[in-house]
């Protein structure tokens, strides 16, 4: 069955219950979206009928795949909704997108470029950021809210390849790490504190080059470079994947992407990326599971609310950072799973959408609220970096990486 | 290792669940989505229990009638808004006529239809689904000496929606009046029809608001908030359409329980096989893995014991091929009871389709329809996958669920 077949197998597989629309945050804040299932299966019986509809309803997805979890018989609605966009993106009628709005796709698409960019010189970049009218003509010239939570800038992740690295079959205490951007061009420091980590549980890691996984060029319409991303990181991985070797990555959505996403690219290490891609915690609690894993932890007195972001759910390995962190004697965690945090991405970053993926989060704001204002917990702690940037922005509560919790415990940082 | 690997979130999963994490157990649940509790109206029916536990091997046949009990006090203690009740009670369903039901939060529970009253039926702009004239009609002729009637009600929040001419699910309503705007929009409105009955005195008796999609009987996502229930009037709230916001809040209610209890939940995840072996007298096989699809890997997911809670046909448990007779269970291949002819003209009538499922032995463990023996050693199996019953003519769903699943969690 090729793809295409078994999109349409999936099609059919939809029993229409509506508890992918239910559960939507996108469709409870906006009632112009007509939701996943509408957006999904229902119109995919129009688009396989040749029928495209406008971009624009299209783009009113998230892609937070909420839908797809919570889908009882496993209707990929997600996937046909940006298989829909693309085909739209190169359909004839297809300068409905105006320019404005087509160049803000590609700026944020850029996550990437940014970072490069954004590292040059860190701190004016971030002053620049900062100042009103620069975010006033952002939203103006690009549409991007002047009332966003940009992520800063820092120092950038090193790349860490030997000058000809040595990949034996008996080198198997070896790791690649994948940090994506975000880790690599806004928070470089957590990518060193997990690589102290991985040192410390025994394995060498290696980080290539790599590029934009591509999911934020996917979810601005920037389909091609996406692609082109996803085959030079393929190809870049390709040595170690022969090898054996697991890929580490520690943002959920570059995860979701090379255990989803890269599997579907038409070259050799397409066919081994989904069995060798891991979450730095499923990979751990792999470790711990074979009694892999050292366990010198030294107690760590604090409570965390915990945000699982949806990308991580979308992998579909429960929440093994729980697991991990469970193991530490002192700490204490609380799995809010309070819905999405509303920013999806860069979806929360467009002008129009601000205020939607604002309310969008405030379930989730609420419950960490309540809950620190109660003395439950005095930090969130979440995976995802911009997941993390928006409950800052909505809470005021500090949040960070759970990576940092554990090179606590083993005594890595203070 | 896990104590216990528990396939499938919907009702009977969910109990088995938070029973045995309650009970200090080290479990793990594994869900393909979210089940089919979307569609629990809020009340749960347990039929006549002594009459079926006559049938020859109804699921009720497994346990004695404290272990019957037993469940339902285990409702009422995660959710005390449920109070177990000698008799069955009465609620008004979705089109204003009157059901009964064995367990059923106390803000549905009808008024005595001796006394003389006024119901106002408060009908939210645009609610999906809702037909209020029917609703007033029913009501009317279900209480004969109550005077009902209707009054509607805008939220600012949804003016787009009804500008729109767009529908609004009672999910989003449910959720609404937990915010602190809808609630204070509710609070004004209510507050309006005492002014308007009673302080007018046009009504002597008893005045209740009746409001679908009101669901306050747990608490939401910051687990702190119970629905707010200060309102002027008694609110009398009715059971709820598909997709149901009682369904919906309580899986996310079961769901908060069993992961603050310390359970795991795995979801989106699919159940694809499991692996085991002959047990020492070599009759049943002992489960040691099952297998789930996870992206591109397989997770192997160890445990001691295995509850399975995949549903039957409506929940995904049973499949049904296109060829003839394809019939299997999805995730261990039981063998499975099929009934000779599965269907009977009259559509309402009893169904033999219902009875299909998974016979077991008085621990819940999978049995060769043939042979009698027990397929599975560290299996049990719950919830709507058991054979010989019929949740529709024997109204017993919610009953059979929680039972089966609070009484597996008690062998982990």
């Amino acid at each position: 069955m090729d793809s295409r077949d078994e999109l349409a197998a999936r099609l059919d597989a939809c029993q229409k219950c509506n508890v992918c629309t239910a559960q939507c945050p996108v469709a409870k804040v906006n009632p112009h979206f007509i939701g996943p299932k509408g957006l999904g299966p229902d119109m995919e019986r129009f688009r396989l009928g040749q029928t495209i509809p406008r971009e624009t309803t299209l783009d009113d997805c998230s892609n937070c795949k909420t839908c797809e979890v919570t889908c009882p018989s496993g209707v990929k609605i997600t996937e046909m909704i940006i298989e829909a966009r693309r085909a739209a993106s190169k359909a004839p009628h297809k300068n409905t997108l105006g320019l404005k709005l087509r160049l803000r796709g590609y700026v944020l698409g850029r996550a990437e470029y940014l970072g490069k960019l954004g590292v040059i010189w860190p701190t004016m970049t971030n002053q620049i950021l900062k100042i009103k009218p620069v975010r006033l003509a952002l939203d103006k010239v690009l549409s991007i809210s002047k009332s966003g939570p940009l992520p800063a800038y820092g120092k950038p992740l090193e790349v860490l390849v030997g000058k000809r690295p040595k990949i034996k079959a008996s080198d198997s205490k070896q790791v690649v790490y994948f940090p994506g951007c975000y880790t690599r061009y806004n928070e470089a420091d957590t990518g060193q504190i997990l690589i102290k980590v991985l040192e410390h549980v025994g394995y060498k890691v290696i980080m290539p080059d790599f590029h934009c996984c591509g999911l934020p060029l996917d979810a601005n319409g920037q389909f091609e470079k996406a692609h082109k991303n996803g085959l030079y990181n393929l190809e870049l991985m390709r040595p170690y994947l022969e090898a054996d070797m697991p890929i580490i990555t520690s943002c959920t959505s570059c995860g979701l992407t090379l255990k989803e996403e890269y599997p579907k690219f038409q070259t050799t290490s397409a066919q081994l990326i989904g069995a060798h891609s891991y979450d730095l915690f499923e990979f751990l609690w792999q470790l711990y599971e074979k009694g892999e894993l050292p366990l010198d932890f030294q107690e760590v007195k604090a409570s965390y609310g915990y945000h699982p972001p949806c990308h991580l759910k979308a992998q579909r390995i429960g929440t093994p950072v729980v697991r991990i962190l469970g193991l530490i004697s002192g700490v204490k965690i609380r799995n809010l799973d309070a819905g999405c945090c509303g920013l999806s991405g860069s979806y929360g970053f467009k002008a129009e959408k601000y205020d939607n993926a604002m309310k969008i989060g405030s379930t989730l704001f609420e419950a960490i609220n309540v809950g620190a204002g109660r003395g439950d917990f005095q930090e969130i702690t979440t995976e995802c970096g911009v997941c993390k940037v928006q409950i800052q922005h909505g809470t005021g509560i500090p949040t960070d990486h759970p990576v940092r919790i554990l090179a606590k415990a083993y005594g890595l940082i203070n | 290792m896990w104590d216990a690997v528990v396939v499938g979130g919907g009702l009977a999963g969910l109990i088995a669940g938070i029973r045995a994490t309650q009970r200090g157990k080290r479990v793990l649940l594994v869900t393909e989505g979210v089940g089919t509790l979307f569609h629990f109206s809020g009340i749960f029916d347990y039929g006549d229990v002594e009459g079926l536990r006559h049938l020859p091997k109804h699921p009720y046949t497994l346990f004695d009638s404290q272990a019957i009990t037993q469940g339902k006090h285990f409702v009422q203690e995660i959710c005390p808004e449920y109070v177990v009740n000698d008799r069955p009670q009465s609620a008004f369903n979705v089109l204003g006529t009157v059901r009964q039901g064995d367990l059923m939060p106390r803000s549905m529970v009808l008024p005595d239809p001796q006394e003389q009253g006024v119901f106002v039926l408060l009908v939210p702009e645009g609610l999906k689904d809702f037909f209020p004239e029917i609703v007033a009609d029913n009501m009317a002729r279900e209480f004969p000496g109550w005077q009902v009637s209707v009054k509607r009600m805008q939220v600012d929040a949804l003016q787009e929606w009804t500008r729109l001419g767009k529908s609004v699910t009672s999910i989003d309503y449910a959720d609404i009046w937990r915010s602190e705007e809808g609630y204070r929009a509710l609070a004004h409105e209510i507050d309006e029809i005492k002014r308007q009955f009673q302080d007018a005195g046009r009504s002597q008796g008893k005045i209740v608001v009746v409001l679908p999609s009101l669901v306050r009987e747990y608490f939401d996502a910051s687990r702190t908030k119970f629905y707010r229930n200060e309102f002027s009037l008694p609110v009398l709230e009715m059971s709820s359409f598909v997709p149901s916001p009682h369904g919906r809040y309580f899986a996310e209610y079961l769901k908060h329980i069993f992961t603050d209890l310390g359970g795991e939940l795995m979801i989106g995840a699919r159940a694809v096989s499991l692996k085991g072996e002959l047990n020492s007298e070599g009759h049943a096989k002992i489960c040691q893995e099952l297998v789930v699809r996870s992206m591109g890997k397989l997770m192997r997911l160890k445990g001691k014991k295995f509850i399975l809670a995949t549903g039957g046909l409506l929940g995904g448990g049973i499949k049904v091929g296109m060829a003839r007779r394809s019939i299997r269970e999805s995730v261990f291949d039981l063998p499975l009871f099929i009934p000779q002819e599965w269907s009977v003209p009259q559509f309402l009538a009893p169904q033999p389709y219902a009875q299909i499922g998974v016979e077991t032995d008085q621990f819940m463990r999978p049995l060769d329809p043939v042979s009698g023996q027990v397929v599975w050693d560290n299996v049990h199996v719950v919830g709507r996958m058991l054979a010989h019953w019929d949740p529709w003519t024997q109204r017993c769903g919610g009953g059979v669920s929680v039972t089966s699943g609070y009484a597996a969690a008690e062998l982990i």
